[in-house]
């Protein structure tokens, strides 16, 4: 019985994969995807530069790339698992990547019809990023740190409140009606109090960030707790449950999907603070070095910030996306 | 001394359009250690209303609710009470949610033994792992009932818990209550509106009618345990019970 059970999971899983990744294997788009990213490297190699820029780390990047997609898909060949339906199922976007990759480079440090300053090469980027990779590793590091306490301070003060609020309708009472007319106000606006206020900038950055992030987490926790099936209260009452274990055992559980939707949500509006702070008040950061970067002309350093974004903005979000998955996983995957 | 009480009940509700209606009127009946004791009648007749006023979920306008003597306030671990669609927590694993009052009542080191033999008395073996959409109606029923037995209460409290489950199901978890009445003792009180399952499984069936619910008849079974559906005297007591739901009126459409 017992690998029965394991079986079921695992058709479960494979069910659940062929739902998100549905396109199927095919070995033409998987070569043609090559291909693109291969001909992106010969087009970058051998059509003549009008601007100056070095190509290097252009070229290593295309070469990893092609053998990150050369290594997949002999993986998916041989076997029958995630790395199979992921690199299928991606196989044609990739090759989009590649064409858009020699268009890109074509108008921009090839024929120069979308010029320096304003528009740049993604080689240009990446050339960038090199040059200044110490102080964007710092600024990137710096901003991470700051974002983490801030996000952390943002959706505890969000919980707690919203799981008081959802669950006591005396506290629901005297503080919501406040609450509520306070969380409506765009958190940027306190910016030039909390610049005063604050002893240090650091402080001030804090602040504005959580700020941007408590309000839609404890407003959706608040949903989420009043949206527990009473029954499960009932049968918790008959088992014993004390009220400090209804709410650590059914409550807290019961309100994480939504808990998570106020996560996501405030997740935008955090990086949006973030930027927006370190730019004005902060000394280190990525919203610093753009700031920075626009005080000395130099528009494709404040093109590498934004790509070093897109980047880790990305990997948080995939990263809170897998806690939520594993904290989430007793629900129906048909939902 | 009776192990159960109810004294004079009355339940009243307020509707949408803010008329009181009396729900339940005037009940009264003792169940003894150790019985089997059905509540049976049509939809709305209040017999889960009634359920709950034993449990402590609500309490009744006017009488009283006594278990040991003692008024019944509030829901307690020493009343289980078995919902309809088992309620299983659904971010609790089958395991963990057999063992969910153990936990909460004896803290960490609670009995891993005593969930194991339910486990197995309850056919879950296997399911321990598995969460509760990943199991069949009839298994989350299992587990539900097991959820409530392991706490070893003195009075088992069953709100219909075959009543979304198909036939074949029905009978099999039927089988199972009769089997953990049997070893455990435990006095049972089972809301239901089939009537092979009252038959099957009580010594007594306390008859219920529509609205405001009052009791038409509390009727001994005298069927010897175990009982055989097929039987004669199955089939002739049942029948009873069915004369005893029709009400003698002609719209009335019998539960069955």
């Amino acid at each position: 019985m017992q690998s029965s059970v394991k079986q079921e999971r695992q058709l479960i899983q494979q069910h659940e994969r062929e739902r998100n990744y549905w396109k199927k294997w095919s070995i033409g788009w998987n070569v043609f995807s090559v291909l693109t990213i291969a001909l992106a490297y010969l087009e970058n190699a051998l059509v003549p530069t009008q601007e100056t820029v070095d190509n290097r780390y252009y070229h290593w990047f295309l070469g990893a790339y092609i053998a990150y997609l050369i290594i997949v898909y002999v993986i998916g060949q041989v076997t029958h698992g995630g790395v199979r339906s992921y690199s299928g199922h991606f196989a044609q976007l990739n090759s989009s990547i590649g064409i858009l990759l020699i268009i890109q480079d074509l108008i921009t440090e090839k024929f120069a019809l979308m010029a320096l300053p304003f528009f740049v090469s993604f080689a240009q980027i990446l050339q960038q990023i090199h040059e200044d990779a110490k102080l964007l590793w710092e600024s990137t590091l710096s901003s991470l740190g700051l974002w983490a306490v801030s996000f952390v301070v943002g959706t505890l003060l969000g919980v707690f409140l919203g799981l008081f609020m959802g669950r006591y309708r005396q506290f629901n009472y005297w503080a919501f009606p406040y609450l509520k007319v306070i969380g409506i106000i765009p958190a940027a606006a306190w910016m030039p109090l909390t610049m005063v206020i604050f002893p240090t900038s650091y402080m001030a950055e804090v602040f504005l960030i959580a700020f941007s992030v408590w309000f839609p987490v404890a407003f959706m926790t608040i949903g989420g707790v009043q949206g527990i099936s009473k029954d499960y209260f009932e049968s918790a009452k008959t088992l014993g449950f004390s009220e400090f274990q209804i709410v650590r055992k059914i409550v807290i559980p019961g309100a994480l999907p939504s808990i998570f939707i106020g996560v996501f949500t405030a997740m935008g509006l955090s990086f949006t603070m973030l930027v927006i702070s370190e730019m004005i008040g902060a000394k280190v950061g990525l919203g610093w070095y753009i700031n920075w970067a626009k005080g000395v002309g130099n528009y494709t350093q404040v093109y590498a910030a934004i790509a070093i974004m897109a980047l880790l903005f990305s990997v948080i979000f995939a990263v809170i996306n897998k806690v939520e998955a594993r904290l989430l996983r007793w629900r129906d995957a048909g939902r | 001394m009776s192990l159960l009480e109810v004294k004079a009940v009355n339940r009243i509700l307020t509707d949408n359009n803010g008329q009181r209606v009396p729900v339940l009127n005037n009940i009264n009946f003792d169940v003894e250690p150790g019985e089997f004791v059905s509540l049976i009648g049509p939809s709305g007749c209040g017999k889960t209303t009634l359920l709950r006023l034993i449990s402590g979920l609500d309490q009744p306008e006017s009488g009283t609710v006594k278990v040991n003597d003692k008024l019944v306030t509030k829901p307690d671990v020493s009343r289980g009470y078995v919902f309809q669609h088992g309620s299983l927590f659904p971010w609790f694993s089958i395991r963990d949610n057999i063992s969910a009052g153990l936990r909460v009542t004896q803290g960490r080191h609670f009995d891993q033994a005593l969930v194991d033999q339910y486990i197995d008395l309850m056919g879950l073996k296997g399911f321990e792992s598995a969460f509760p959409h990943q199991v069949s109606g009839g298994m989350a029923q299992r587990a539900a009932l097991a959820r409530s037995i392991i706490m070893h209460p003195e009075l088992l409290l069953l709100d219909e818990p075959m009543g979304a489950l198909d036939a074949f199901t029905r009978a099999d978890i039927q089988n199972v209550i009769y089997r953990v009445w049997q070893q455990t003792k435990t006095t049972m009180i089972l809301v239901t509106h089939d009537i092979d399952e009252a038959v099957y499984l009580s010594n007594r069936i306390i008859v219920m009618t529509p609205r405001p619910g009052q009791i038409k008849e509390i009727v001994t079974n005298p069927l010897p345990y175990p009982r055989q559906r097929t039987s004669d005297e199955f089939l002739k007591f049942r029948q009873q019970i069915q004369d005893k739901l029709n009400f003698g009126a002609k719209d009335q459409v019998a539960a069955s």
